[in-house]
């Protein structure tokens, strides 16, 4: 329950109520007090005041004064005129209740207009603002494009009067060429006049129509290319020059390289390379040579071309164990334990070998093709048909000109429709 | 005729060269190439019609317009062309089309070509020919570069046979050849090609001695290669490249490891299709690119040009480059540049967007 506050004084002059109201021990700020044409409220809690005036106030105009403890009101009557008392005394509740809610409701309208109005006011600035930015970069823009108009129209003059010197030029050379030529006939004229003098042809008239000169630079041409042709060297005797061009690993030009996916190859192999499983006692006896993986390698497919398929695997075998990131390895043992009817190794092997070589690039493309082939072959020979000719027709995707697989692919899917039809 | 809207155009007040656009031109056909045609104010475009054929177009500069003087029809698109090999009262003009052929035609008698050849199985990509023009000395030749990787060098008094042919050793992969030039042409044994394929080589060759003098690899395929100039002994050579990279070399100094010092810039953020020395001043040039502008550059040379390596053999030292001016004409590749070799700054330029515009670049001199 709020403290009411009742030690307040008041005077009043025509126009304007004077009310002391003291607020003891507690500091009072302007957010503590509402006040509207009708009603005054003071809420510092615990202590609250309020007042429903006697008549209108002008409470725009109205001041209130904080001091040390005691506020001071000096609040203009919208009517001047003397009030008989600062309040309303006979006010029913109900109606206080109204006149409360009513003040309450006001200001909250009136504090909605002071907000649109200061809207619209800044809203007005900014446009200003805007526009007066706008007005100068178009001076600044027009500008520009006068200086633009002035160099185009300069730089047009200039073009005009070159034209004008070029024709002028021309019909100089014209002249000149035209006053040369009619000389050079009159020269050859007079040769043949002499030479006719003496050889009595009566063919003058065929000569002369010869001598007279062809329009345009043709005939010009004719006469000064003849001399020309003395000083231009004879032409180049041919030679040809081969050339190679830069080698890379994969030899694509930036522009279609697939740069990311060889790099990552390329890294794959080095570090395959690099991997030397050096921890098996066993091999404490082998010769050094027998410990390299290649030269395993080699000796295996020494061993698969003479038919000695066991011992190649068993070359594999160990080459593997020395170092299992290597594709060729678990592909070339593919191949063995194919012609050992090993299938079930065969497709572990060749799926073993796939894995190693992603990713697919141009480089390892012959390498897939035949991981690809040997595992559809396991897989038909073990009668899974339908995996074997995936694994063909992947083969064929990478390689589409390849005839053998191709048919193999036909035959696998004859057997296909065969059994289909079987059962 | 809209003026040039260029992101360099800020530079408007200070003493900058402005490219100003003069005049543009639609065409109902696909523009490959464009040519100034010597002492004069005409030009020539090169191209291909939307159904299949070469179609030539001698333009007129007239008071603000081009004025359509000639339209000649071949049966091949026609993909490049050059005055380089015909005298200056000639002005014969060689050409290489889309089959292979190398044709060089005399414009005021089209019907049949002056010389003819079936040079390359593949596209004909660059021309270029010296000798003519009253520009350097030697015999006239026409050197075409095309997709089957050949160069070859042709001399039109000698029929059916290059002079010259850089061809790729049997058995080896080719690359296409996309741009050549010729350099080095001071007196009249001294020529070099210089050939820019697709994989990023550039192969310098010496006809003289008939040998490659100079190859070296810049990664990205070479479109455009040009000395600054041709008639003298050779001073520098731009290569542009694809991703936006072009790089200057210096060719007055060869090492014999390191071949030619050069620096290279990053410009234009896609293709460089073109580069074009200003004929008026070899250290002028304009690329370009991809997204339909132009730069204009300026080399300086470092104060010194070549200095000793630790063995004390000879190293050059490239200079440096600096951006003058920009523009964006058009939002399609400027697939053909040319400047015009009488009045400086006029040039011409053909883009993809099937429009030739005459530019004029001002304030030449003060640079």
């Amino acid at each position: 329950m709020p403290v009411w506050l009742r030690g307040h004084s008041w005077r009043q002059s025509g126009s304007a109520v004077f009310l002391s109201l003291p607020v003891p021990g507690v500091r009072v700020t302007a957010a503590n007090i509402f006040c509207t044409e009708r009603y005054l409220k003071v809420s510092v809690p615990p202590f609250l005041f309020e007042a429903i005036l006697y008549a209108p106030i002008d409470d725009t105009n109205s001041t209130a004064k904080i001091g040390n403890g005691i506020v001071f009101f000096t609040l203009y009557k919208k009517e001047v005129g003397m009030w008989e008392s600062l309040t309303l005394e006979n006010a029913s509740k109900e109606k206080l209740q109204y006149l409360r809610e009513n003040a309450v409701l006001k200001a909250h309208e009136k504090a909605k207009e002071e907000t649109e109005a200061k809207k619209v006011t800044k809203r007005e600035h900014k446009k200003y603002a805007l526009e007066a930015t706008m007005k100068l970069e178009e001076a600044e823009r027009k500008r520009i494009e006068e200086l633009k108009e002035q160099e185009k129209q300069k730089v047009t003059k200039e073009l005009e009067l070159w034209k004008d010197q070029l024709k002028d030029v021309e019909n100089q050379r014209k002249v000149q060429k035209e006053g040369q030529l009619h000389e050079e006939v009159e020269q050859l004229k007079e040769k043949k006049k002499e030479k006719m003098n003496k050889t009595n042809i009566p063919s003058e008239e065929t000569l002369k129509t010869r001598l007279k000169p062809t329009k345009g630079r043709g005939s010009c041409s004719m006469f000064s290319e003849n001399l020309k042709e003395e000083q231009l060297p004879a032409p180049r005797s041919s030679g040809t020059i081969k050339i190679n061009f830069t080698s890379r690993v994969f030899p694509t030009a930036l522009r279609e390289s697939r740069v990311a996916e060889e790099e990552e190859w390329l890294h794959k192999q080095a570090e395959a390379r690099r991997i030397i499983s050096d921890d098996l006692s066993e091999l404490k006896d082998l010769k050094e040579e027998e410990k390299n993986p290649d030269w395993l390698k080699d000796k295996g497919n020494k061993m698969f071309a003479t038919g000695n398929y066991l011992a190649a695997v068993n070359a594999y075998n160990l080459a593997v164990r020395l170092n299992n990131k290597l594709p060729l390895l678990y592909l070339n043992r593919a191949a063995c334990h194919l012609k050992l009817r090993n299938l079930h190794k065969a497709i572990e092997d060749s799926s073993k070998a796939l894995e190693l070589l992603t990713p697919p690039v141009p480089d390892n493309e012959n390498a897939r093709v035949k991981a690809y082939v040997r595992r559809g072959t396991a897989f038909c020979q073990l009668e899974l048909y339908a995996e074997g000719l995936q694994d063909y027709e992947a083969a064929l995707k990478i390689d589409p000109k390849n005839k053998t697989i191709e048919k193999d692919a036909e035959k696998i899917r004859h057997v296909i429709q065969g059994t289909m039809q079987n059962s | 005729m809209a003026a040039a809207a260029g992101a360099g155009g800020a530079g408007a007040g200070a003493d900058r060269p402005q490219v100003v656009s003069h005049v543009q031109q639609a065409l109902s056909y696909t523009l490959f190439d464009c040519k100034w045609v010597p002492r004069s104010a005409r030009l020539l475009c090169l191209g291909s019609a939307a159904r299949g054929t070469g179609v030539l177009q001698l333009y007129e500069l007239r008071a603000g317009r081009l004025a359509l003087l000639r339209e000649i029809e071949k049966a091949k698109p026609i993909k490049c062309g050059t005055f380089g090999a015909a005298s200056l009262q000639q002005r014969y003009l060689a050409t290489g089309d889309f089959a292979g052929s190398l044709n060089v035609w005399n414009l005021e008698a089209p019907e049949i070509p002056v010389y003819s050849v079936k040079g390359h199985k593949e596209i004909i990509n660059s021309i270029d020919g010296v000798g003519g023009l009253g520009i350097g000395e030697g015999a006239p030749e026409i050197v075409t570069g095309s997709r089957d990787g050949t160069v070859k060098v042709w001399d039109p008094r000698q029929k059916d046979t290059p002079v010259a042919n850089m061809e790729p050793v049997q058995g080896e992969s080719k690359r296409d050849c996309w741009t050549v030039a010729f350099g080095n042409a001071y007196n009249q044994e001294e020529r070099v090609v210089c050939a820019g394929y697709d994989n990023g080589d550039i192969k310098l060759f010496d006809l003289k001695t008939m040998s490659l003098r100079w190859e070296t690899n810049i990664k990205n395929g070479v479109c455009s290669v040009e000395f600054d100039r041709k008639d003298v002994n050779m001073n520098k050579l731009v290569a542009t490249s694809l991703e936006g990279k072009f790089h200057v070399f210096d060719m007055r100094t060869q090492h014999p490891t390191k071949g030619f010092a050069s620096v290279s810039e990053k410009a234009h953020k896609s293709t460089i299709w073109q580069v074009r020395h200003l004929p008026q001043n070899r250290d002028i040039f304009m690329t370009s690119g991809g997204a339909g502008s132009l730069h204009l550059w300026k080399y300086e040379y470092p104060a010194q040009r070549s200095k000793k390596d630790s063995e004390g053999a000879e190293m050059g030292v490239a200079g440096s480059v600096s951006l003058l001016q920009n523009v964006t004409l058009s939002t399609q590749p400027i697939s053909s540049l040319d400047w015009s070799p009488d009045k400086k700054g006029l040039c011409v330029c053909g883009a993809f967007d099937q429009t030739v515009r005459v530019l004029i670049v001002t304030k030449l001199n003060k640079v």
